[in-house]
Protein backbone atom coordinates (compact mmCIF):
# COMPACT_ATOMS: atom_id res chain seq x y z
CA UNK A 1 0.00 0.00 0.00
CA UNK A 2 2.45 2.42 1.17
CA UNK A 3 3.99 2.41 -2.02
CA UNK A 4 1.31 3.25 -4.28
CA UNK A 5 0.73 5.96 -2.04
CA UNK A 6 4.12 7.06 -2.48
CA UNK A 7 3.78 6.61 -6.57
CA UNK A 8 0.82 8.88 -6.20
CA UNK A 9 2.82 11.52 -4.15
CA UNK A 10 5.40 12.17 -6.90
CA UNK A 11 2.54 12.48 -9.64
CA UNK A 12 1.29 15.33 -7.48
CA UNK A 13 4.33 17.56 -8.24
CA UNK A 14 5.38 19.42 -5.63
CA UNK A 15 5.73 23.30 -5.86
CA UNK A 16 9.74 23.70 -7.12
CA UNK A 17 10.60 26.83 -5.59
CA UNK A 18 13.84 26.58 -6.39
CA UNK A 19 12.68 26.81 -10.58
CA UNK A 20 10.42 29.38 -9.46
CA UNK A 21 13.50 31.21 -7.99
CA UNK A 22 15.16 31.24 -10.90
CA UNK A 23 13.06 32.46 -13.17
CA UNK A 24 12.66 35.74 -10.90
CA UNK A 25 15.92 35.49 -11.52
CA UNK A 26 16.20 35.31 -15.19
CA UNK A 27 12.92 37.72 -15.75
CA UNK A 28 15.04 40.53 -13.21
CA UNK A 29 18.01 40.34 -15.24
CA UNK A 30 15.92 40.22 -18.60
CA UNK A 31 14.29 43.37 -17.89
CA UNK A 32 17.96 44.98 -16.99
CA UNK A 33 19.05 43.98 -20.05
CA UNK A 34 16.13 44.91 -22.14
CA UNK A 35 14.41 48.09 -20.14
CA UNK A 36 17.17 50.37 -21.72
CA UNK A 37 16.52 49.39 -25.11
CA UNK A 38 12.92 49.39 -24.87
CA UNK A 39 13.85 53.14 -23.28
CA UNK A 40 15.44 53.58 -26.37
CA UNK A 41 12.97 52.51 -29.00
CA UNK A 42 9.97 54.72 -27.09
CA UNK A 43 12.24 57.78 -26.94
CA UNK A 44 13.11 58.05 -30.52
CA UNK A 45 9.12 57.81 -31.46
CA UNK A 46 8.79 61.01 -29.43
CA UNK A 47 8.88 64.59 -30.07
CA UNK A 48 11.13 66.98 -28.08
CA UNK A 49 8.46 68.65 -26.05
CA UNK A 50 7.12 65.54 -25.39
CA UNK A 51 10.26 63.84 -24.45
CA UNK A 52 10.88 67.22 -21.78
CA UNK A 53 7.36 67.14 -20.58
CA UNK A 54 7.41 63.41 -19.21
CA UNK A 55 10.57 61.17 -20.45
CA UNK A 56 9.56 58.08 -19.11
CA UNK A 57 5.71 58.33 -20.45
CA UNK A 58 4.83 56.07 -23.72
CA UNK A 59 4.89 57.57 -26.79
CA UNK A 60 1.69 58.35 -27.60
CA UNK A 61 2.33 58.52 -31.52
CA UNK A 62 4.41 56.56 -33.91
CA UNK A 63 6.30 59.21 -35.23
CA UNK A 64 9.39 58.65 -37.52
CA UNK A 65 10.01 62.40 -38.32
CA UNK A 66 13.52 61.70 -35.45
CA UNK A 67 14.51 59.01 -38.19
CA UNK A 68 14.60 61.13 -41.24
CA UNK A 69 15.92 64.00 -39.05
CA UNK A 70 18.76 61.70 -37.84
CA UNK A 71 19.58 59.96 -41.21
CA UNK A 72 19.82 63.65 -42.83
CA UNK A 73 22.09 65.43 -40.73
CA UNK A 74 24.36 62.74 -39.17
CA UNK A 75 25.91 62.20 -42.25
CA UNK A 76 25.06 58.44 -41.90
CA UNK A 77 25.77 57.16 -45.52
CA UNK A 78 29.10 58.24 -45.50
CA UNK A 79 29.95 57.18 -42.10
CA UNK A 80 28.72 53.95 -42.70
CA UNK A 81 30.20 53.35 -46.03
CA UNK A 82 33.87 54.00 -44.33
CA UNK A 83 32.85 51.58 -41.81
CA UNK A 84 32.10 48.96 -44.70
CA UNK A 85 35.28 49.68 -46.42
CA UNK A 86 37.30 49.55 -42.89
CA UNK A 87 35.75 46.31 -41.82
CA UNK A 88 35.32 44.35 -45.15
CA UNK A 89 39.09 45.30 -46.42
CA UNK A 90 41.09 44.93 -43.09
CA UNK A 91 39.26 41.31 -42.24
CA UNK A 92 40.03 40.12 -45.61
CA UNK A 93 43.22 40.98 -45.78
CA UNK A 94 43.55 39.67 -42.41
CA UNK A 95 41.66 36.60 -42.91
CA UNK A 96 43.94 35.45 -45.93
CA UNK A 97 47.17 35.92 -44.39
CA UNK A 98 46.11 34.43 -41.16
CA UNK A 99 45.70 31.08 -42.94
CA UNK A 100 48.47 30.79 -44.43
CA UNK A 101 50.67 32.00 -40.60
CA UNK A 102 48.24 29.37 -38.56
CA UNK A 103 48.41 25.91 -41.53
CA UNK A 104 52.13 25.79 -41.27
CA UNK A 105 52.32 26.84 -37.24
CA UNK A 106 49.69 24.02 -36.63
CA UNK A 107 51.49 21.45 -38.96
CA UNK A 108 55.08 22.53 -37.78
CA UNK A 109 55.78 22.85 -41.67
CA UNK A 110 58.33 25.86 -40.86
CA UNK A 111 61.02 25.63 -38.26
CA UNK A 112 60.06 27.15 -34.72
CA UNK A 113 56.39 26.56 -34.96
CA UNK A 114 55.74 26.71 -31.52
CA UNK A 115 58.05 29.90 -30.83
CA UNK A 116 55.78 31.35 -33.44
CA UNK A 117 52.30 30.39 -32.01
CA UNK A 118 53.14 31.21 -28.15
CA UNK A 119 54.71 34.94 -29.62
CA UNK A 120 50.95 35.42 -30.56
CA UNK A 121 49.91 33.25 -27.26
CA UNK A 122 51.64 35.98 -25.34
CA UNK A 123 49.79 39.01 -26.75
CA UNK A 124 47.12 38.99 -23.84
CA UNK A 125 49.81 40.11 -21.40
CA UNK A 126 51.87 42.19 -23.40
CA UNK A 127 51.92 45.88 -22.93
CA UNK A 128 49.98 48.67 -24.71
CA UNK A 129 51.36 49.33 -27.85
CA UNK A 130 49.28 53.01 -28.06
CA UNK A 131 52.37 55.07 -28.08
CA UNK A 132 54.72 53.19 -30.55
CA UNK A 133 51.80 52.29 -32.86
CA UNK A 134 51.06 56.29 -33.24
CA UNK A 135 54.36 56.97 -33.53
CA UNK A 136 54.64 54.52 -36.64
CA UNK A 137 52.10 55.32 -38.40
CA UNK A 138 52.71 59.30 -38.10
CA UNK A 139 56.64 58.95 -39.08
CA UNK A 140 55.19 56.99 -42.40
CA UNK A 141 52.75 59.93 -43.28
CA UNK A 142 49.61 57.72 -42.88
CA UNK A 143 48.39 59.43 -39.98
CA UNK A 144 44.63 60.93 -40.72
CA UNK A 145 44.77 58.20 -43.49
CA UNK A 146 42.15 55.44 -44.35
CA UNK A 147 45.38 53.07 -45.57
CA UNK A 148 47.05 53.95 -42.17
CA UNK A 149 43.85 53.45 -40.24
CA UNK A 150 43.20 50.32 -42.26
CA UNK A 151 46.49 48.56 -41.47
CA UNK A 152 45.75 48.89 -37.48
CA UNK A 153 43.71 45.75 -37.92
CA UNK A 154 45.82 43.54 -40.10
CA UNK A 155 46.46 41.89 -36.62
CA UNK A 156 44.61 39.82 -34.22
CA UNK A 157 46.75 37.24 -32.50
CA UNK A 158 43.36 35.24 -30.84
CA UNK A 159 42.36 34.72 -34.24
CA UNK A 160 45.66 32.53 -34.77
CA UNK A 161 45.34 30.67 -31.94
CA UNK A 162 41.87 29.76 -32.67
CA UNK A 163 43.01 28.84 -36.25
CA UNK A 164 45.38 26.66 -35.37
CA UNK A 165 43.96 24.68 -32.78
CA UNK A 166 41.24 24.01 -35.72
CA UNK A 167 43.48 22.81 -37.80
CA UNK A 168 44.95 20.39 -35.51
CA UNK A 169 41.75 18.52 -36.11
CA UNK A 170 42.00 17.74 -39.70
CA UNK A 171 43.55 14.78 -40.32
CA UNK A 172 47.82 14.67 -41.19
CA UNK A 173 46.97 11.89 -43.82
CA UNK A 174 45.18 13.96 -45.86
CA UNK A 175 48.36 16.37 -46.80
CA UNK A 176 49.92 13.54 -48.18
CA UNK A 177 47.28 11.88 -49.97
CA UNK A 178 46.83 15.07 -51.75
CA UNK A 179 50.93 15.69 -52.13
CA UNK A 180 51.22 12.16 -53.72
CA UNK A 181 48.23 13.33 -56.36
CA UNK A 182 50.19 16.12 -57.49
CA UNK A 183 48.37 18.99 -55.48
CA UNK A 184 50.51 21.68 -54.50
CA UNK A 185 51.09 24.11 -50.84
CA UNK A 186 49.09 26.59 -52.08
CA UNK A 187 46.31 24.67 -54.27
CA UNK A 188 46.15 22.28 -50.73
CA UNK A 189 45.60 25.02 -48.20
CA UNK A 190 43.02 27.24 -50.07
CA UNK A 191 41.17 24.31 -52.00
CA UNK A 192 41.39 21.84 -49.34
CA UNK A 193 41.91 23.10 -45.65
CA UNK A 194 40.23 25.94 -46.49
CA UNK A 195 36.23 24.22 -46.74
CA UNK A 196 37.90 22.12 -44.27
CA UNK A 197 38.12 24.86 -41.56
CA UNK A 198 35.56 26.74 -42.99
CA UNK A 199 33.77 27.18 -39.06
CA UNK A 200 36.97 28.52 -37.38
CA UNK A 201 37.13 31.12 -40.43
CA UNK A 202 33.94 32.05 -39.96
CA UNK A 203 34.53 32.37 -36.40
CA UNK A 204 37.57 34.57 -36.64
CA UNK A 205 36.24 36.88 -39.46
CA UNK A 206 32.93 37.68 -37.64
CA UNK A 207 35.37 38.39 -33.96
CA UNK A 208 37.42 40.26 -36.12
CA UNK A 209 34.84 42.22 -38.06
CA UNK A 210 33.18 43.15 -34.96
CA UNK A 211 35.85 44.34 -33.13
CA UNK A 212 36.85 46.74 -36.07
CA UNK A 213 32.98 47.91 -36.63
CA UNK A 214 32.86 49.19 -32.71
CA UNK A 215 35.89 50.40 -32.46
CA UNK A 216 36.49 53.93 -30.95
CA UNK A 217 39.21 54.81 -29.55
CA UNK A 218 41.35 54.36 -32.98
CA UNK A 219 39.11 56.16 -34.94
CA UNK A 220 39.61 58.82 -32.12
CA UNK A 221 43.33 59.17 -32.13
CA UNK A 222 43.73 58.41 -36.05
CA UNK A 223 41.42 59.89 -38.49
CA UNK A 224 40.30 63.87 -38.11
CA UNK A 225 38.95 64.35 -40.96
CA UNK A 226 35.31 64.09 -40.79
CA UNK A 227 35.05 62.66 -44.05
CA UNK A 228 37.15 59.52 -42.98
CA UNK A 229 34.76 58.56 -39.47
CA UNK A 230 33.75 55.65 -39.26
CA UNK A 231 29.95 54.90 -37.83
CA UNK A 232 31.04 54.95 -34.45
CA UNK A 233 32.98 57.97 -34.56
CA UNK A 234 29.91 59.82 -36.16
CA UNK A 235 28.03 58.98 -33.80
CA UNK A 236 29.73 60.36 -31.14
CA UNK A 237 30.00 63.20 -33.09
CA UNK A 238 26.34 63.44 -33.87
CA UNK A 239 26.06 63.38 -29.93
CA UNK A 240 28.19 66.40 -29.78
CA UNK A 241 25.77 68.18 -31.77
CA UNK A 242 22.75 67.14 -31.04
CA UNK A 243 23.29 65.71 -27.17
CA UNK A 244 20.66 67.64 -25.59
CA UNK A 245 18.03 66.58 -28.33
CA UNK A 246 17.40 63.15 -27.05
CA UNK A 247 14.78 61.58 -29.21
CA UNK A 248 16.77 62.50 -32.52
CA UNK A 249 19.90 60.90 -31.01
CA UNK A 250 17.97 57.83 -29.96
CA UNK A 251 16.51 57.71 -33.31
CA UNK A 252 20.32 57.27 -34.44
CA UNK A 253 21.66 55.34 -31.93
CA UNK A 254 18.31 53.25 -32.45
CA UNK A 255 18.75 53.04 -36.44
CA UNK A 256 22.52 51.44 -35.91
CA UNK A 257 21.31 49.17 -32.95
CA UNK A 258 18.47 47.67 -34.74
CA UNK A 259 20.99 46.11 -37.36
CA UNK A 260 23.78 45.07 -35.52
CA UNK A 261 21.07 43.20 -33.15
CA UNK A 262 19.49 41.43 -36.49
CA UNK A 263 23.28 40.34 -37.63
CA UNK A 264 23.57 38.89 -33.93
CA UNK A 265 20.69 36.56 -34.10
CA UNK A 266 22.26 34.82 -37.59
CA UNK A 267 26.26 35.49 -35.97
CA UNK A 268 25.72 34.40 -32.39
CA UNK A 269 26.65 30.95 -32.86
CA UNK A 270 29.88 32.48 -34.50
CA UNK A 271 31.11 34.32 -31.59
CA UNK A 272 29.74 32.21 -28.95
CA UNK A 273 32.09 29.24 -30.50
CA UNK A 274 35.16 31.94 -30.92
CA UNK A 275 34.96 32.79 -27.15
CA UNK A 276 34.26 29.51 -26.09
CA UNK A 277 36.87 27.68 -27.96
CA UNK A 278 39.83 28.35 -25.84
CA UNK A 279 37.84 28.17 -22.43
CA UNK A 280 37.03 24.43 -21.94
CA UNK A 281 40.34 23.31 -22.59
CA UNK A 282 41.84 25.91 -20.11
CA UNK B 1 57.31 16.87 -39.30
CA UNK B 2 57.29 15.27 -42.63
CA UNK B 3 56.95 18.14 -44.94
CA UNK B 4 55.10 16.79 -48.41
CA UNK B 5 55.04 19.36 -50.95
CA UNK B 6 58.16 19.76 -52.56
CA UNK B 7 61.72 19.82 -52.03
CA UNK B 8 64.38 22.28 -52.96
CA UNK B 9 63.23 25.38 -53.67
CA UNK B 10 59.29 24.64 -52.87
CA UNK B 11 60.08 23.85 -49.51
CA UNK B 12 60.18 27.89 -48.79
CA UNK B 13 56.60 28.27 -50.04
CA UNK B 14 55.20 27.87 -46.75
CA UNK B 15 57.81 30.36 -45.35
CA UNK B 16 56.99 32.90 -47.97
CA UNK B 17 53.37 32.68 -47.71
CA UNK B 18 53.25 32.83 -43.63
CA UNK B 19 55.53 36.13 -44.17
CA UNK B 20 52.89 38.70 -44.43
CA UNK B 21 50.72 37.35 -41.69
CA UNK B 22 53.92 37.59 -39.51
CA UNK B 23 55.69 40.50 -40.61
CA UNK B 24 51.95 42.48 -39.72
CA UNK B 25 52.20 41.00 -36.39
CA UNK B 26 55.57 42.38 -35.29
CA UNK B 27 55.24 45.66 -37.60
CA UNK B 28 51.88 46.63 -35.94
CA UNK B 29 51.68 45.01 -32.68
CA UNK B 30 54.48 43.24 -31.24
CA UNK B 31 57.09 45.40 -32.23
CA UNK B 32 55.28 48.80 -31.15
CA UNK B 33 54.60 46.75 -27.97
CA UNK B 34 58.07 46.20 -27.21
CA UNK B 35 58.70 49.71 -28.09
CA UNK B 36 56.92 51.10 -25.70
CA UNK B 37 59.49 50.20 -23.59
CA UNK B 38 62.35 52.75 -25.47
CA UNK B 39 59.69 55.28 -25.95
CA UNK B 40 59.28 55.56 -21.79
CA UNK B 41 62.77 56.43 -21.58
CA UNK B 42 62.56 59.68 -23.98
CA UNK B 43 60.32 63.00 -24.55
CA UNK B 44 58.95 61.68 -27.42
CA UNK B 45 55.87 63.80 -28.99
CA UNK B 46 53.25 63.68 -31.05
CA UNK B 47 54.92 65.90 -33.34
CA UNK B 48 56.22 64.17 -36.71
CA UNK B 49 59.64 64.85 -37.48
CA UNK B 50 60.38 66.58 -33.54
CA UNK B 51 63.65 65.65 -31.73
CA UNK B 52 63.74 63.27 -29.92
CA UNK B 53 65.53 63.12 -26.75
CA UNK B 54 66.96 60.37 -24.05
CA UNK B 55 65.46 61.32 -20.25
CA UNK B 56 66.89 57.84 -18.78
CA UNK B 57 64.21 57.53 -15.81
CA UNK B 58 62.86 61.16 -15.73
CA UNK B 59 59.24 60.24 -17.10
CA UNK B 60 58.97 57.55 -13.95
CA UNK B 61 60.08 59.68 -11.66
CA UNK B 62 57.56 62.33 -12.48
CA UNK B 63 55.12 59.95 -12.83
CA UNK B 64 55.89 58.05 -9.19
CA UNK B 65 56.70 61.29 -6.98
CA UNK B 66 56.43 64.18 -8.32
CA UNK B 67 53.61 66.31 -6.54
CA UNK B 68 50.21 66.86 -6.71
CA UNK B 69 50.47 64.94 -10.41
CA UNK B 70 51.65 61.58 -9.21
CA UNK B 71 49.37 61.76 -6.13
CA UNK B 72 46.57 62.10 -9.10
CA UNK B 73 48.32 58.97 -11.08
CA UNK B 74 48.34 57.11 -7.86
CA UNK B 75 44.96 57.63 -7.32
CA UNK B 76 44.18 57.07 -10.88
CA UNK B 77 45.98 53.43 -10.21
CA UNK B 78 43.80 52.55 -7.07
CA UNK B 79 40.47 53.35 -8.97
CA UNK B 80 41.86 51.09 -11.85
CA UNK B 81 42.79 48.36 -9.28
CA UNK B 82 39.17 48.94 -7.76
CA UNK B 83 37.32 48.54 -11.10
CA UNK B 84 39.34 45.64 -11.85
CA UNK B 85 38.45 43.87 -8.50
CA UNK B 86 34.53 45.14 -8.71
CA UNK B 87 34.40 44.07 -12.18
CA UNK B 88 35.96 41.27 -12.11
CA UNK B 89 34.13 40.01 -8.80
CA UNK B 90 30.62 40.90 -9.46
CA UNK B 91 30.88 39.98 -13.22
CA UNK B 92 32.24 36.21 -12.59
CA UNK B 93 29.29 35.86 -9.78
CA UNK B 94 26.36 37.04 -11.79
CA UNK B 95 27.84 35.39 -15.04
CA UNK B 96 28.47 32.02 -12.67
CA UNK B 97 24.87 32.11 -11.34
CA UNK B 98 22.93 33.26 -14.00
CA UNK B 99 25.05 30.14 -16.49
CA UNK B 100 23.78 27.57 -13.57
CA UNK B 101 20.93 29.01 -13.40
CA UNK B 102 19.98 28.53 -17.61
CA UNK B 103 22.01 25.57 -17.23
CA UNK B 104 18.79 23.58 -16.08
CA UNK B 105 15.41 22.52 -17.65
CA UNK B 106 14.37 25.96 -18.40
CA UNK B 107 11.62 27.40 -20.89
CA UNK B 108 12.86 29.91 -23.14
CA UNK B 109 16.51 29.29 -21.86
CA UNK B 110 17.68 30.09 -25.67
CA UNK B 111 16.07 33.30 -25.37
CA UNK B 112 16.97 34.51 -22.01
CA UNK B 113 20.90 33.34 -23.06
CA UNK B 114 20.51 35.62 -26.03
CA UNK B 115 19.20 38.97 -24.46
CA UNK B 116 22.16 38.71 -21.80
CA UNK B 117 24.66 38.36 -24.74
CA UNK B 118 23.33 40.65 -26.86
CA UNK B 119 25.60 44.03 -25.35
CA UNK B 120 28.65 42.44 -26.76
CA UNK B 121 28.04 43.01 -30.11
CA UNK B 122 26.43 46.02 -29.62
CA UNK B 123 30.28 48.00 -28.86
CA UNK B 124 30.98 50.46 -26.22
CA UNK B 125 29.69 53.53 -28.01
CA UNK B 126 26.35 51.97 -28.36
CA UNK B 127 26.02 50.56 -25.05
CA UNK B 128 27.27 54.05 -23.86
CA UNK B 129 24.80 55.97 -25.62
CA UNK B 130 21.32 53.86 -24.63
CA UNK B 131 22.73 54.30 -20.45
CA UNK B 132 23.54 58.19 -21.08
CA UNK B 133 19.55 58.04 -22.22
CA UNK B 134 18.78 55.62 -19.39
CA UNK B 135 20.17 57.81 -17.03
CA UNK B 136 18.93 60.81 -18.30
CA UNK B 137 19.06 62.69 -14.90
CA UNK B 138 15.41 64.83 -15.49
CA UNK B 139 12.93 62.63 -15.63
CA UNK B 140 14.56 59.39 -17.00
CA UNK B 141 13.41 55.95 -16.24
CA UNK B 142 16.33 55.67 -13.19
CA UNK B 143 15.63 59.02 -11.80
CA UNK B 144 12.13 57.76 -11.83
CA UNK B 145 12.80 54.93 -9.87
CA UNK B 146 15.16 56.35 -6.97
CA UNK B 147 12.60 59.15 -7.14
CA UNK B 148 10.13 56.44 -5.58
CA UNK B 149 12.32 56.55 -2.53
CA UNK B 150 12.63 60.01 -2.15
CA UNK B 151 16.81 59.82 -3.85
CA UNK B 152 17.73 62.55 -6.44
CA UNK B 153 20.78 61.64 -8.37
CA UNK B 154 22.95 63.46 -11.85
CA UNK B 155 24.09 60.06 -12.50
CA UNK B 156 26.99 60.31 -14.81
CA UNK B 157 26.88 64.15 -14.25
CA UNK B 158 26.66 63.69 -10.71
CA UNK B 159 30.02 63.43 -7.56
CA UNK B 160 33.11 61.48 -9.22
CA UNK B 161 32.06 58.05 -7.30
CA UNK B 162 29.09 57.78 -8.29
CA UNK B 163 29.46 58.41 -11.90
CA UNK B 164 32.79 56.07 -11.56
CA UNK B 165 30.20 53.43 -10.05
CA UNK B 166 27.91 53.75 -13.26
CA UNK B 167 30.37 52.84 -15.71
CA UNK B 168 31.53 50.01 -13.30
CA UNK B 169 27.85 48.81 -13.41
CA UNK B 170 27.52 49.36 -17.11
CA UNK B 171 30.93 47.58 -17.91
CA UNK B 172 29.26 44.56 -15.85
CA UNK B 173 26.28 44.52 -17.91
CA UNK B 174 28.03 44.96 -21.24
CA UNK B 175 30.37 42.03 -20.42
CA UNK B 176 28.95 39.45 -18.21
CA UNK B 177 26.88 38.07 -21.56
CA UNK B 178 30.72 36.67 -22.22
CA UNK B 179 31.40 34.96 -18.57
CA UNK B 180 28.02 33.44 -18.58
CA UNK B 181 28.95 31.97 -22.08
CA UNK B 182 32.40 30.56 -20.86
CA UNK B 183 30.66 29.24 -18.25
CA UNK B 184 27.71 27.57 -20.44
CA UNK B 185 30.35 26.15 -21.99
CA UNK B 186 32.13 24.58 -19.51
CA UNK B 187 28.93 23.34 -17.60
CA UNK B 188 27.98 21.50 -20.61
CA UNK B 189 30.91 19.66 -20.52
CA UNK B 190 30.36 18.59 -16.66
CA UNK B 191 29.01 14.44 -17.33
CA UNK B 192 24.57 13.95 -16.54
CA UNK B 193 25.55 11.39 -14.02
CA UNK B 194 27.76 13.14 -11.89
CA UNK B 195 24.36 14.89 -10.81
CA UNK B 196 22.50 11.77 -10.93
CA UNK B 197 25.01 9.99 -8.80
CA UNK B 198 24.80 13.48 -6.30
CA UNK B 199 21.32 13.18 -6.66
CA UNK B 200 20.66 9.41 -5.60
CA UNK B 201 23.45 10.11 -2.63
CA UNK B 202 20.79 12.53 -1.26
CA UNK B 203 23.07 15.67 -1.95
CA UNK B 204 21.91 19.26 -1.11
CA UNK B 205 21.82 21.40 -4.27
CA UNK B 206 24.63 23.47 -2.50
CA UNK B 207 26.97 19.96 -1.83
CA UNK B 208 25.75 19.24 -5.69
CA UNK B 209 27.69 22.85 -6.52
CA UNK B 210 30.38 22.38 -4.00
CA UNK B 211 31.40 18.94 -4.70
CA UNK B 212 30.44 18.87 -8.60
CA UNK B 213 29.69 21.82 -10.25
CA UNK B 214 32.65 24.13 -8.39
CA UNK B 215 35.26 21.77 -9.05
CA UNK B 216 34.38 19.98 -12.65
CA UNK B 217 34.19 23.91 -13.81
CA UNK B 218 38.00 24.64 -12.95
CA UNK B 219 38.72 25.24 -16.50
CA UNK B 220 36.31 27.90 -17.34
CA UNK B 221 36.93 29.18 -13.73
CA UNK B 222 40.05 29.72 -14.93
CA UNK B 223 39.09 31.29 -18.22
CA UNK B 224 37.00 33.78 -17.33
CA UNK B 225 38.90 34.88 -13.98
CA UNK B 226 42.45 35.50 -16.11
CA UNK B 227 40.30 37.32 -18.74
CA UNK B 228 38.28 39.57 -16.73
CA UNK B 229 41.34 40.41 -14.63
CA UNK B 230 43.32 41.67 -18.01
CA UNK B 231 40.29 42.75 -19.60
CA UNK B 232 39.22 45.22 -16.79
CA UNK B 233 42.59 46.19 -15.98
CA UNK B 234 42.60 47.41 -19.53
CA UNK B 235 39.37 48.75 -20.33
CA UNK B 236 38.39 52.45 -20.63
CA UNK B 237 36.03 52.92 -23.70
CA UNK B 238 33.04 53.20 -21.45
CA UNK B 239 34.72 55.77 -19.21
CA UNK B 240 35.59 58.13 -22.52
CA UNK B 241 31.81 57.64 -24.00
CA UNK B 242 29.88 58.32 -20.55
CA UNK B 243 31.84 60.57 -18.80
CA UNK B 244 34.74 61.81 -20.47
CA UNK B 245 38.00 62.66 -18.90
CA UNK B 246 36.62 64.02 -15.58
CA UNK B 247 39.15 64.60 -12.24
CA UNK B 248 38.75 61.61 -10.11
CA UNK B 249 37.11 59.06 -12.18
CA UNK B 250 40.18 58.19 -14.54
CA UNK B 251 41.58 54.42 -14.91
CA UNK B 252 44.73 53.92 -16.18
CA UNK B 253 44.29 53.12 -19.51
CA UNK B 254 42.18 56.38 -19.90
CA UNK B 255 44.97 58.95 -18.29
CA UNK B 256 47.74 57.08 -20.86
CA UNK B 257 45.52 58.09 -23.53
CA UNK B 258 44.81 61.27 -22.22
CA UNK B 259 48.19 62.24 -21.62
CA UNK B 260 49.69 60.68 -24.50
CA UNK B 261 46.90 62.23 -27.30
CA UNK B 262 45.20 65.52 -25.20
CA UNK B 263 42.09 64.99 -23.44
CA UNK B 264 40.27 65.88 -26.90
CA UNK B 265 40.35 64.12 -29.90
CA UNK B 266 41.71 65.65 -33.24
CA UNK B 267 44.79 67.87 -33.91
CA UNK B 268 48.38 67.09 -32.76
CA UNK B 269 49.69 69.77 -30.39
CA UNK B 270 52.98 70.15 -28.85
CA UNK B 271 51.24 69.14 -25.32
CA UNK B 272 51.08 65.60 -26.69
CA UNK B 273 53.29 63.74 -24.22
CA UNK B 274 54.35 60.34 -25.71
CA UNK B 275 56.90 59.75 -23.74
CA UNK B 276 55.14 60.42 -20.34
CA UNK B 277 52.31 58.44 -21.59
CA UNK B 278 54.61 55.26 -22.75
CA UNK B 279 56.02 55.16 -19.09
CA UNK B 280 52.42 55.64 -17.58
CA UNK B 281 51.74 52.66 -20.28
CA UNK B 282 54.60 50.11 -18.80
CA UNK B 283 53.37 50.96 -15.40
CA UNK B 284 49.71 49.75 -16.42
CA UNK B 285 51.56 46.78 -17.83
CA UNK B 286 53.40 45.82 -14.95
CA UNK B 287 49.89 45.60 -12.88
CA UNK B 288 48.85 43.80 -16.00
CA UNK B 289 51.86 41.17 -16.29
CA UNK B 290 51.85 40.93 -12.02
CA UNK B 291 48.18 40.42 -11.32
CA UNK B 292 47.43 38.15 -14.32
CA UNK B 293 50.82 36.00 -14.52
CA UNK B 294 49.94 35.29 -10.21
CA UNK B 295 46.70 34.76 -10.77
CA UNK B 296 47.34 32.29 -13.68
CA UNK B 297 49.84 30.29 -11.20
CA UNK B 298 47.72 30.17 -8.59
CA UNK B 299 44.59 28.91 -10.52
CA UNK B 300 47.40 26.49 -11.73
CA UNK B 301 48.03 24.81 -9.07
CA UNK B 302 44.23 24.92 -8.01
CA UNK B 303 43.80 23.11 -10.96
CA UNK B 304 46.54 20.57 -10.72
CA UNK B 305 45.31 19.92 -7.01
CA UNK B 306 41.94 19.44 -8.18
CA UNK B 307 41.99 17.83 -11.61
CA UNK B 308 45.09 15.94 -11.32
Amino acid sequence: MSTITDVKRMDRKPIKWGKILSYIVLIIFAVIYIGPLFFLVNTSLKTMPEFMKNATALTSQFNLDNFAEAWEKANFPQYLLNSLIYTVSATSIYILTAIFVAFPIARGYVKHSGLILSLYVIALFLPPALIPQFQLILNLGLYNNPVGYIMLFLVNPIGIVILVNYVKTVPKELDEAAALDGCGYFQFVTQIVLPLIQPAIATVIVLHAIGIWNEIIAPTIYLTNKDYYPITRGLINFQGVYGSNWPTLAAAVLMLTFPMLVLFLFLQRYIISGLTSGAVKG
Amino acid sequence: MNYHFGRGRSRLLPYLLLLPGLLFYFVIALGPSLATTVFSFTDATGIKGSKVNWVGLANYKEFLFMGQASIDNLEAVGRTLIFCLLVTSIQFSLGLLVAIILNQKIKGRIVFRTIYFMPVILGAVIQGLIWSLFLFPLGGPMAKLIGLFGMRSEFLGGPPEVAFGWVTAIQIWANMGTTMIIFLAGLQTIPADMYEAAEIDGASPWQVFQNVTWPLLTPSVNTNLTLNIIGSLQAWQLFLILIGYRNKTQVLGYLIYAVGFGQTSGSVTASFRQGYAAAASIVLFVIVLVLGMSANYFLQRRETRILG
